[in-house]
């Protein structure tokens, strides 16, 4: 087999052996849960070793598929290459945690048949190298989120549809923004797509694509199905694909977006509507995990705002945002996957993630908790964690866009510590009343826990091997971006230490007047915020639910045109022609003079037409 | 057997019509008029489209009319209003395309007043008199165009200009036999006629004569003025947004699929009428992956009322616990429609709007991602009322349909998803027409 062969074998393989398996195991009898295990994790780890083996190579292949520029078309290089193998090995981790997790359950076989499918299509989405392919399995994840939410509690389904719907919208506005890019570039090859002006149709064809991808990265205003699936959905659902894989592919296509297809440094009105989404996203999601009473839930709002800090620090289309923006998204997917794995555990364990029925886990899942609190520590930027070192790319690059943004990154990383402070203190300290019989997760489980935790101190020890070796040479765009690794940020240094003794500060002084679990219900009651908070309660930023009001006034109005049309058939029309009929029938009186009349009136007609038309 | 024959004879006919010689039969007779069938690459496609959804509606048929009265008049009608699709999509002639036009509207009349209950007759007549009339003004346009140049033979016309007053009159006939806003209603009122039926009129091919008869006129045959590249997507665009918002508000599993049907017959309408290539190859795949897969929604919709003897979907939940082949048949479909890769009809939605902004048509582009947006919700709510929740109490839950009706929505469903993963097959041989189409014009 020669080198092309070879590399476009390995290339296929890493695209469809993963839906290869998932279809397999749709064949195996639902109690076959050995086989179920067995063939999710060969399907995963044979997923790994096939990226892992194509990390480092480069290549291309291509076919003529559906004519008019649709060619079946992918390219592997460094950046998706690198992108890919994390996606391998942060979903090998989850599938060997799910594996555990879902053992014996009623949906363990299509879960991890729908996981496999999810591989195939995230696989697929980061290596084409056409927007047609690239959106053909981009948004079949429509089909798999639909099936994994679904499988989770009772009324999961209603979720399942709000995830579908808001998701969809993402990827019809993301077609839409690929057609008119399209239609400015000539072109529907990736590679060929560079630097297009943002003005005109490719101007609206950017906002497009951001909507897209705000959509995919669960950014505002897209977030909310989220949230609901932290309840609803199975635990590893979470860290799998919100918590990971989406991101992943949310924040690949954000980096060639900004820094590929379209030239968006000449274009501050782009950059700055890029930002403000971010640093709204940010915000809000900061606030909120904050106010959460459940575990799941408080890390999905986390999860939310650190989308936002990667859009944000993107959207600033600098060499330092972006390697900022790519390593924060590294210390995402492995840490907050840590903490969502952490959650799921504590979850099959205690039974519950309601914060006030859970605390003094510590001693009982001391494994878990040490996990937890290495991600947690990351995530808030703490210094020298692998987070801290990714902000002090992130937030330099945001400063240089607007102190305003500087500040707002600032505040969310007080609201994301404090969220995550009251979430240890709630879960892992205290008395725990309720957690008696609590024991620490089984092995199976414990080994992905373990191999984030120390991915998450990798990220942080090996900070400048990984920013010269990894993440730089994948922005071929941005020369000297290698250079970054030695970036320091001693302002940042301070300004961490002070927001993390207010975060401090401020835990201590909640847990004191309402508990741990409630830690933070003072932001409730504080001025303005009050109403802010009063007004998320009420779902008025919940696009499904404010949309959902317009949606129906809008289907009654149509239905009342569309009545009115048909009784306009139904009555109107009758009316009318027994009306005629009425007329014709007087007309139509036996009288021969009368006839006589009608005759000559008619030949007059005819004659009057024949001499108009000759 | 009927309805086989002609599906392997325009099979047949495939290769020849692909490679630019297609058979062809053309009698001129006196006074400019003609008889003849020409099997051309966009005909045979139509040809082959509607006898192999015919044949599997059929099939179901032998289930769901197991017990009914009249069913040698059922199948009679059947079989004519497929031979009367096969005239349509092959003649050569304008005078036999209206005899077979009203041959088909005929047929669909009897059909849908099958059950011959007053309100049901009511309706079938409300159906017959909105397409027979569309039908008498399109003729009052085909006599124009006789007026202008003498002739009826459609292969003699190519190229012609026609006056804005043929192409206005001429709509008002393809409209309605397309349920296209204002002339749609009759396509909602249809749904009480036997589900066979309405499949085979709403999904398979009753809707599709008049959306190829506007791409065998207007893309084949006449040149009309750059205006109604336009003037019909615009009415398209109202006729997807308005119906779509009614599928939203409807509880009538069979009205909501029939309100879906108008609003994706848009589509096709827009990828053959915007003016671009991708566009027009785009409104070509359409008809046979909204065929396959609206076909699909309406024989599971023919099953649950079958099997629960309602329709009303307030009444309706749980189904897929005893229905599970019918409920993934309904959502493996659904998901066709709605446009979810990698089911068929994820492409043919994609190239008709993509379509539209390469004709530099952005804004009815927009509104139809908007319709399209749309049809996630109506059709996942329709899914989620019927098929999932606790079952209701007021119906009681019943097994599956008769075997083969189960049979015939599986296949439905996986030749949704066959289309879609197998997609170069067809959109091969429609890459291929638009070219022929292309040249044609030429």
């Amino acid at each position: 087999m020669n080198e092309t062969a070879l590399f476009n074998t390995l290339l296929f393989a890493a695209i469809f052996l993963p839906a290869l398996f998932g279809g397999l195991l749709l064949l195996v009898p639902k109690k076959a849960h050995g086989v179920h295990v067995g063939l999710l994790l060969l399907g995963f780890a044979a997923n790994l070793v096939l990226c892992f083996s194509l990390y480092g190579t480069a290549g291309a292949f291509e076919h003529e598929w559906l004519g008019f520029e649709i060619n079946f078309s992918f390219r592997l290089y460094q950046f998706n290459g690198f992108l890919l193998l994390a996606a391998g090995a942060i979903s090998f981790l989850t599938a060997l945690f799910t594996a555990s997790f879902a053992w014996k359950r009623e949906y363990a076989k299509q879960l991890f048949s729908y996981m496999l499918f999810t591989v195939t299509l995230v696989n697929g989405a980061l290596l084409a190298n056409n927007l047609f392919v690239m959106l053909l399995f981009w948004q079949g994840i429509l089909a798999t989120l639909f099936g994994m939410i679904r499988l989770g509690s009772k009324g999961a389904y209603k979720t399942s549809v709000k995830a579908v719907i808001l998701a969809g919208t993402g990827d019809l506005c993301l077609m839409f923004g690929i057609g008119l890019t399209e239609h400015a570039a000539h072109t529907l090859a990736m590679d060929a797509i560079a630097n297009l002006p943002l003005s005109g149709m490719a101007g609206v064809g950017f906002v497009f694509f951001i909507i897209g991808i705000l959509a995919k990265l669960g950014a505002m205003p897209f977030h909310t199905w989220q949230t609901d699936a932290s309840h609803d959905a199975p635990a590893p659902f979470l860290a799998f694909l919100p918590g990971a894989l989406e991101k992943l592919l949310g924040i690949y296509l954000l980096v060639r977006v900004c820094t590929g297809f379209f030239d968006l440094s000449s274009a501050n009105g782009m950059q700055t509507l890029v930002i403000v989404l971010g640093a709204c996203t940010l915000l809000f999601g900061a606030m909120s995990a904050i106010v959460q009473k459940d575990f799941k839930r408080l890390l999905t709002y986390v999860a939310i705002s650190q989308a936002g800090l990667m859009l944000l620090s993107i959207g600033t289309a600098s060499a330092m945002g972006t390697v900022g923006g790519v390593y924060t998204l590294l210390n995402f997917a492995v840490c907050q996957g840590l903490l969502f794995l952490a959650a799921a555990a504590v979850e099959k364990q205690a039974g519950t993630t309601e914060l006030s029925a859970l605390g003094g886990l510590i001693k009982k899942m001391p494994v878990t908790a040490v996990g937890f609190l290495l991600a947690a520590a990351s995530v808030v930027g703490f210094p020298l964690t692998g987070g801290f070192f990714a902000g002090s790319l992130a937030y330099d690059a945001i400063r240089q866009s607007g102190s305003i943004y500087y500040i707002v990154a600032l505040l969310s990383q007080f609201f994301v510590a404090a969220a995550l402070l009251k979430a240890l203190f709630a879960v892992f300290f205290g008395k725990g009343e309720k957690t008696g019989s609590v024991k620490e997760a089984p092995s199976i489980m414990l080994v992905p826990v373990a191999a984030l935790a120390l991915l998450s101190l990798a990220l942080a020890v090996f900070y400048k091997s990984i920013v010269t070796g990894l993440v730089a040479p994948t922005l071929v765009d941005y020369a000297g971006a290698d250079t970054l690794s030695t970036h320091t940020n001693l302002l940042l240094t301070v300004l961490s230490v002070v927001v993390l003794a207010f975060a401090a500060l401020s835990h201590t002084y909640g847990a004191k007047k309402f508990g741990a679990a409630q830690s933070a219900d003072h932001f409730k009651s504080a001025p303005v915020l009050r109403t802010v908070y009063g007004m998320a309660e009420k779902k008025y930023f919940d696009p499904y639910y404010t949309g959902g009001f317009v949606i129906k006034a809008y289907a009654k109005a149509s239905l009342f045109v569309n009545d009115a049309i048909s009784r306009f058939y139904d009555v109107a029309v009758p009316r009318l022609t027994s009306a005629l009929s009425s007329v014709v029938k007087r007309a139509h009186n036996g009288n021969q003079a009368r006839y006589v009349g009608w005759v000559l009136f008619g030949m007059v007609l005819l004659t009057v037409l024949f001499v108009l038309f000759l | 057997m009927l309805v086989l024959t002609p599906l392997v004879l325009s099979a047949l006919c495939i290769p020849a019509a692909l490679n630019s010689t297609p058979y062809s039969f053309n009698v001129q007779l006196p006074l400019g008029l003609n008889f003849g069938f020409h099997a051309d690459g966009l005909a045979l496609f139509m040809a082959v489209t509607a006898s192999f959804l015919g044949l599997i509606i059929v099939l179901y048929s032998y289930g769901y009319m197991a017990h009914a009265e009249h069913q040698d008049e059922f199948y009679l009608m059947v079989v004519l209003f497929i031979g009367a699709m096969m005239g349509i999509t092959l003649t050569t002639s304008l005078v036999f395309l209206y005899l077979f036009w009203e041959i088909s509207a005929l047929c669909c009349w009897r059909l849908i007043g099958f059950f011959r209950e007053r309100e049901y007759v009511r309706r079938a007549n409300k159906a017959f008199l909105i397409t027979g009339a569309g039908a008498l003004v399109m003729l009052a346009g085909f006599l124009v165009i006789y007026a202008q140049y003498g002739t009826t033979d459609l292969l003699a016309l190519r190229g012609k200009e026609v006056s804005n007053v043929a192409v206005t009159l001429i709509l008002f006939g393809i409209l309605s036999k397309s349920a296209t806003l204002p002339l749609h209603s009759w396509i909602a009122d249809a749904g009480i006629a036997p589900t066979p039926v309405t499949a085979l009129l709403h999904a398979a091919v009753l809707v599709k004569i008049g959306v190829y008869a506007f791409a065998r006129l207007f893309l084949v045959t006449f040149e009309m003025e750059a205006f109604w590249h336009t003037a019909i997507p615009v009415i398209a665009a109202v006729s997807a947004l308005l119906s779509a918002g009614a599928a939203i508000a409807e509880n009538d599993i069979k009205r909501v699929i029939a309100y879906s049907t108008v609003s994706q017959l848009a589509f096709i309408l827009l990828g053959l009428s915007v003016g671009s290539e991708l566009a027009v190859a785009g409104g070509i795949l359409y008809i046979l992956m909204h065929g396959i897969s609206k076909g699909g929604l309406f024989l599971c919709a023919g099953i649950v009322e079958h099997t629960c003897h309602t329709k009303d979907i307030t009444k309706l939940g749980g189904l897929s616990k005893t229905m599970p082949v019918t409920a993934a048949s309904f959502f493996l479909c659904a998901l066709s429609v709605m446009g979810v890769p990698p089911f068929g009809g994820f492409f043919s939605k994609d190239m008709v709007i993509n379509g539209a902004l390469q004709a530099d048509q952005p804004w009815i582009a927009a509104v139809f991602v908007i319709g399209a947006m749309m049809t996630l919700i109506y059709l996942l709510r329709v899914f989620v009322k019927v098929f999932l929740g606790e079952p209701k109490a007021e119906v009681h839950t019943h097994p599956e349909g008769s075997p083969v009706m189960v049979f015939t929505v599986g296949l439905m469903a996986t030749l949704s998803l066959v289309s879609g993963l197998l997609v170069n097959f067809p959109a091969s041989m429609v890459g291929t027409i638009v070219k022929q189409l292309t040249e044609v014009l030429q």
